[in-house]
């Protein structure tokens, strides 16, 4: 009886000693939803060590002019439910001014209590529709006014890919039309740039092949490879990510076809071109930012970032870290601009996104895209890397091949 | 059956009405009015993260009922009922958007929609049992929700679709306050329903199919019928809780009604309890509430200047989700009849405490 007393009053003591001591001081509050052991942590986790190390980097060095920054990272494991509860734990206890989100699943759920609730969100979901805040676009079936993401949307990539395509086939003098089919799981993440990419692909003079549908899964993916090389199909999009990116070029290897893969943001990295091995020839993917090894001066900075987790440096980090890195510090710049024109509120900042064109943040020059948001197109980038990959015998090679820039066409918006 | 089971002794009933109450003592009846009473108050008190909760429960509680009729009761079996509560989700929003039908009559029409399409993937049952219904039910999973990633007109396809808040004689029901007194009401509402449902004709029959289905029929109770039935209702209470998730939302995607969240489903009514209305209850709140239990502590561990650290954070997510493998294994271990079962026992001790026998 003596020790369970104990125990609850040093519980309670505990409890209440953090309590006071968030009230004392001049902070604002951003939560950080991540996926680290769910179906997307291949990838989540990279992404959220990069959105974490950032704003611990950010407190550690004056937080936003001077006011602290608190924040919590929740691995909510893809789960709906307790992305949902997290959200309201901190937007009714802590105050929450800005939220760092994830994928898919978290990040449309919330659209509606974000936008209501006047507290942006900084995701790594791409979705074409999250780009059309007042719903300009009669497609458009629900405005997401304070949903932002650092990149290109996936069906922007998807285009860039595709006139990169376009460029290619050009530049090899094949005859004929190019065929190009939309490789994917039947699932909102790979559809998203579905119907864009074909319509765009279509009007670059593409010979559109009906979709193949593959698992999100890792699995046996020879019979939709048969059926790539029996189409002739000469670029294919891939839309889904890890495992079952790895599972398809294995497949595709065995099977021999003679496809040019492009592959969406989340489906081309160091980590899968070393599991892939052989079949990674000339993978072709988008990126938002140079990689580790490249010697642009915002590396700098971001391999200072990198410290705050990993104290020797020695950690070699993805392009979705990177990602992440760009993502916190675009919030970090309209907190600051919000600071000083009446407060860091959710509004404040959703103002500040809109107060800068061709807005690279402070030091990371070189890594983070130039971005301009403005209050009816929040296609922040409208810019595409794309590099190429290749497993070359085991030492993996991964270079700039282009960079395209797309135009910003009114029809495209939100779509 | 275990509620059978354990009635104490000198419990005698005299008559039918006796047998077929729903609350067994004056002092249950009274409380629990006096428990949803007070719950009436709650948005007053508790924070929005409290009340999300509880909503949470309450659509979720509402679906695993149906669940559990089909199951607990019944003795079907559904690995589908995930994407139930997704059609339900999309149907409201897409009654309402496409057809300005008011929010409020949209969600009992969503239930009888999804009523109508788990009746279709339940006509196996008619023929097949046990493990092949299974996974003739898995089949429905599947093809739903390939259905939300193809169906623009219906679901929204990739970009998913818009729902309205409930609204009332101009009233929105938009905030976590004010959904709160939709959700308590659905909740007892849909309670009430399934508690009335057990003690009629219908309700018997579905026990007798469970119970002996070679028997049942020699009585004259039609097992078709019944089978169908109970798929039918059991998707109606699926598609509530799905419409009422959609509009609390605001926003439906097709993400998230998988088979992972079927099988949740499954581990709610079996750790509640099979065949027991109070313990679907227990079930959904021990579901809901032991991740943001064990999230609370990992909560405590990352305030402490030696928790706070990325190795420990991350380690400690891990252990969270294995806690709740673990926390299940070792129910299905210690209590495999559920928690409506624990509830009896802890009841009968202190009711003989201290000459149990």
């Amino acid at each position: 009886m003596h020790k369970k007393l104990m125990l609850t009053t040093s519980i309670a003591v505990m409890a209440m000693g953090v309590n006071s001591q968030a009230v004392a001081k001049d902070s604002v509050f951003v939560g950080h939803l991540a996926d680290m052991s769910g179906p997307t942590a291949f990838v989540g986790k990279v992404y959220a060590d990069g959105v974490r190390d950032s704003l611990a980097y950010i407190n550690a060095n004056g937080g936003i002019d001077g006011t602290s920054l608190e924040f919590e990272t929740i691995d909510y494991a893809y789960k709906v439910p307790q992305a949902i509860a997290s959200y309201k734990k901190w937007k009714s206890r802590k105050k929450m001014v800005a939220m760092q989100g994830w994928g898919t699943a978290d990040t449309e759920a919330l659209i509606s209590f974000v936008a209501k609730d006047k507290v942006p969100v900084y995701s790594a979901s791409y979705s074409g529709h999250l780009t059309d805040p007042t719903g300009k676009n009669p497609n458009t079936k629900k405005p997401a006014p304070y949903n932002f993401f650092y990149g290109a949307s996936y069906s922007d990539s998807c285009r860039g890919l595709v006139q990169w395509a376009a460029d290619d086939w050009k530049k090899k003098g094949s005859a004929g039309k190019p065929k190009f089919t939309h490789i994917g799981a039947n699932h909102p993440y790979p559809n998203a740039p579905k119907a864009a990419c074909a319509e765009y692909a279509e009007e670059l003079g593409f010979d559109v092949q009906p979709p193949v549908v593959i698992s999100m899964k890792p699995g046996d993916f020879k019979a939709q490879c048969l059926s790539l090389k029996s189409s002739g199909t000469n670029y294919g999009y891939i839309g889904n990510l890890g495992g079952s990116v790895l599972s398809l070029v294995k497949s595709c290897n065995t099977v021999g076809t003679e496809i040019q893969f492009m592959s969406n943001i989340w489906g081309g990295d160091k980590k899968v071109f070393e599991a892939a091995g052989e079949g990674i020839k000339d993978y072709i993917f988008p990126t938002m930012n140079p990689f580790w090894s490249d010697d642009v001066p915002g590396m700098k900075l971001v391999r200072e970032v990198s410290k705050m987790s990993d104290s020797e440096g020695k950690k070699e980090r993805l392009h979705h870290y990177i990602r992440g890195v760009c993502s916190a510090f675009f919030m970090k710049e309209a907190m600051q601009w919000a600071k000083k024109n009446g407060g860091i509120t959710g509004e404040n900042i959703k103002k500040g996104m809109y107060a800068r064109q061709n807005w690279v943040p402070e030091g990371l020059d070189g890594v983070c895209l130039a971005a301009n948001w403005t209050p009816e197109d929040h296609r922040g980038v409208n810019q595409v890397n794309i590099y190429k990959g290749n497993y070359n015998g085991g030492d993996v090679k991964v270079e700039r091949v282009n960079q395209v820039t797309l135009e910003r066409r009114i029809d495209w918006l939100g779509y | 059956m275990s509620s059978l089971a354990m009635r104490p002794c000198g419990d005698f009933r005299t008559s039918y009405k006796q047998d077929n109450t729903i609350f067994e003592t004056k002092t249950i009846r009274w409380f629990t009015a006096l428990v949803i009473g007070l719950a009436c108050f709650a948005p007053f008190i508790l924070d929005a993260y409290y009340l999300t909760l509880f909503i949470q429960i309450s659509y979720l509680g509402i679906a695993a009922l149906g669940l559990n009729i089909l199951v607990g009761f019944t003795g079907q079996i559904s690995l589908g009922h995930g994407a139930f509560f997704g059609f339900g989700a999309f149907a409201s929003a897409w009654l309402n958007t496409s057809f300005n039908i008011p929010v409020f009559i949209c969600i009992p029409m969503a239930g009888f929609l999804t009523m109508a399409v788990g009746m279709m993937f339940g006509m196996p049952a008619a023929r097949i049992k046990g493990l092949y219904l299974a996974i003739a039910t898995l089949a429905a999973q599947f093809i739903i929700e390939d259905f939300f990633g193809r169906a623009e007109w219906f679901s929204g396809g990739s970009a998913g679709s818009m729902a309205n808040p409930v609204e009332l004689f101009g009233f929105a029901f938009d905030t976590d306050e004010s959904f709160y007194y939709i959700a308590l009401f659905a909740l007892v509402f849909m309670y009430i329903w399934g508690c009335n449902l057990m003690r009629s004709r219908d309700g018997r029959a579905f026990v007798a199919v469970r119970d002996h289905y070679l028997s049942a029929e020699i009585m004259g109770v039609k097992l078709n019928k019944y089978r169908l039935l109970s798929f039918g209702i059991s998707s109606f209470y699926a598609g509530i809780g799905g419409a009422m998730y959609a509009h609390y939302l605001g926003y439906v995607s097709a993400e998230g009604f998988t088979i992972f969240m079927s099988v949740q489903f499954l581990a709610m009514v079996i750790i509640g309890g099979l065949g027991s209305i109070k313990g679907t209850l227990m079930g959904v709140v021990f579901m809901v509430l032991l991740p943001e239990a064990l999230e609370g502590g990992v909560g405590i561990m990352k305030d402490t200047s030696w928790g706070n650290i990325p190795m420990v954070v991350d380690g400690l997510a891990y252990i969270k989700e294995m806690a709740i493998g673990l926390v299940i294994i070792l129910f299905l271990i210690f209590e495999p009849e559920g928690l409506a079962h624990r509830w009896q026992q802890i009841k009968n001790y202190w009711k003989f405490y201290p000459f149990s026998y």
